[in-house]
């Protein structure tokens, strides 16, 4: 087995990046007016990777405790941004709402993780604390969008349900079972259908990127097994912890869904308002 | 049992009621009827608390609207909305037994002599709690909702036109049934010629 990985050369990294012409002509064809983002996207990942990769080299060579929390809390302020940008709710409603409840979901998950099953003395290694909690950001960011957009739009256009059920003597959390319920569902269906499918119609990235780094196969299994299993877990704190902290401001006192948390400019992925 | 003094509802473009004082009795009847955005169905939101900018007093049973008493006032009322798409219930016997599994409702879970009961009055087949929510009518959707209310026997009973999808022969036999319930008040928000010539008393919006 070949030992350590072949290098891409940077002409060679470039040519890659003609495999984006397949899905912009196929944006372009059926005139999605997709090919701005996807060119903007691309543009964003790819200066990202890079400065995280120069990054990466001196925080891995430094390794400081500090310097290593710091960056993991960009990291943190970064994702739970994105989140309230893509829910169509009001940044400055939600945001610390979001941020308490990804670093505590990251915090408890690390720690057992880093600390209990790898058995690091020191969690804040930087080699294991930033990519294990990056992989943990990236994961759950996308489906804590989709539970906070499924749970609140589905409020806002279910009121009466809600309202209903209120009026007739439920508790809060009570009147909100049946939307959490739904908001789960619709976060977890397709983590549930990956998961299920690992390995047989595709392998994932972490796995893939330990081999061809050079590592024994079933040391890098053990490790993505153990790698599914913690987004699994922080992925559900997470998006629990989110609603479960948000309904204490999304909600006026007589328990009323506040019709200001949704931001009408936000041009993120929108909440279709029911009427009011 | 149900006492507003000086209501006003304020929607910044325009404001409802203008002062309206009323107080139902325990026990009594009380259709309220107006035109088409009057402010019936307000009125009820605005008893059960989903109507927070309101000006004035209300009082259901003795407690004053406001933060503080609002569970303790939905605690003892039971509502019938208009609006009933209720699709957040992927089943009929989800949706119908949703308050009876309340805590402050669990001692209320209707037993099997009263269900059939309701369900005969109402002319309710059974089979219907084991369909999909989509897959009824809204005219069973209302009586199914409206039997849970009468089923829960909540001492103040809010109806938002409680027949408007139900045709004349049904509509009347359930209006008969809901007057006649003793020892609740009800105030219901109607249209209805039938349901307002037999209610106890008429508020005119």
């Amino acid at each position: 087995m070949h030992k350590g990985v072949i290098d891409i050369p940077w002409g060679y990294l470039f040519t890659g990046y003609f495999l984006m012409l397949i899905p912009l002509l196929i944006f372009r064809y059926y005139r999605t007016g997709l090919e701005r983002s996807t060119l903007w996207s691309l543009l964003r990942m790819t200066v990202q990777l890079l400065l995280v990769g120069l990054y990466l080299e001196y925080i891995f060579r430094w390794d400081n405790k500090w310097l290593n929390l710091l960056w993991v809390l960009i990291m943190t302020v970064v994702a739970s941004y994105t989140v309230i940008k893509r829910t169509g709710l009001r940044l400055q409603k939600f945001f610390f709402t979001v941020l308490a409840a990804t670093v505590l979901s990251i915090v408890l998950i690390d720690y057992y993780f880093l600390g209990f099953v790898i058995g690091l003395k020191n969690i804040l290694t930087a080699r294991y604390f930033i990519p294990i909690t990056g992989m943990l950001l990236g994961n759950s960011l996308k489906n804590v969008i989709i539970a906070l957009d499924a749970y609140y739009k589905r409020i806002d256009e279910e009121e009466v349900s809600y309202r209903w059920q209120l009026a007739d003597g439920a508790t809060h959390s009570e009147a909100l079972l049946p939307f959490m319920r739904h908001a789960l569902r619709r976060a977890f269906n397709p983590l549930i259908a990956t998961t299920a499918v690992m390995g047989l119609i595709s392998l994932p990235g972490m796995m893939t990127g330990q081999i061809l780094g050079g590592s024994d196969p079933m040391v890098a299994v053990k490790y993505q097994i153990m790698i599914l299993v913690v987004i699994f877990a922080s992925t559900s704190l997470n998006v629990w912890l989110t609603i479960i902290f948000s309904n204490r401001i999304a909600f006026d006192p007589f328990l009323n869904l506040r019709k200001d948390i949704f931001d009408p400019g936000n041009s993120g992925k929108k909440i279709k308002r029911a009427r009011g | 049992m149900i006492h507003v003094q000086d209501l006003k509802v304020d929607f910044g473009s325009h404001s409802l009621f203008g002062g309206l004082s009323f107080h139902v009795k325990a026990g009594e009847k009380v259709a309220v009827k107006g035109e088409s955005g009057s402010g019936k169905s307000t009125l009820l939101h605005t008893l059960l608390g989903f109507v927070p900018q309101f000006e004035g007093h209300i009082e259901i049973d003795g407690l004053a609207l406001n933060p503080s008493n609002i569970h303790e006032i939905r605690r003892r009322t039971s509502w019938v909305p208009q609006d009933l798409r209720f699709t957040v219930f992927p089943t009929v016997r989800e949706m119908f037994y949703a308050p009876f599994r309340f805590k402050n409702n669990r001692h209320l879970m209707p037993r099997p002599e009263e269900m059939k009961r309701i369900f005969h009055a109402f002319e309710i087949s059974e089979d219907l709690l084991d369909r999909q929510i989509k897959e009824i009518s809204g005219g069973q959707k209302q009586r199914l909702i409206l039997a849970a209310a009468v089923l829960l026997r909540k001492p103040v009973l809010l109806l938002d036109e409680p027949t408007s999808a139900l045709n004349v022969e049904i509509k009347n036999k359930i209006t008969d049934y809901l007057l006649g319930l003793e020892g609740i008040t009800l105030l219901a928000a109607t249209h209805d010629e039938y349901f307002i010539s037999k209610a106890d008393r008429i508020i005119n919006l």
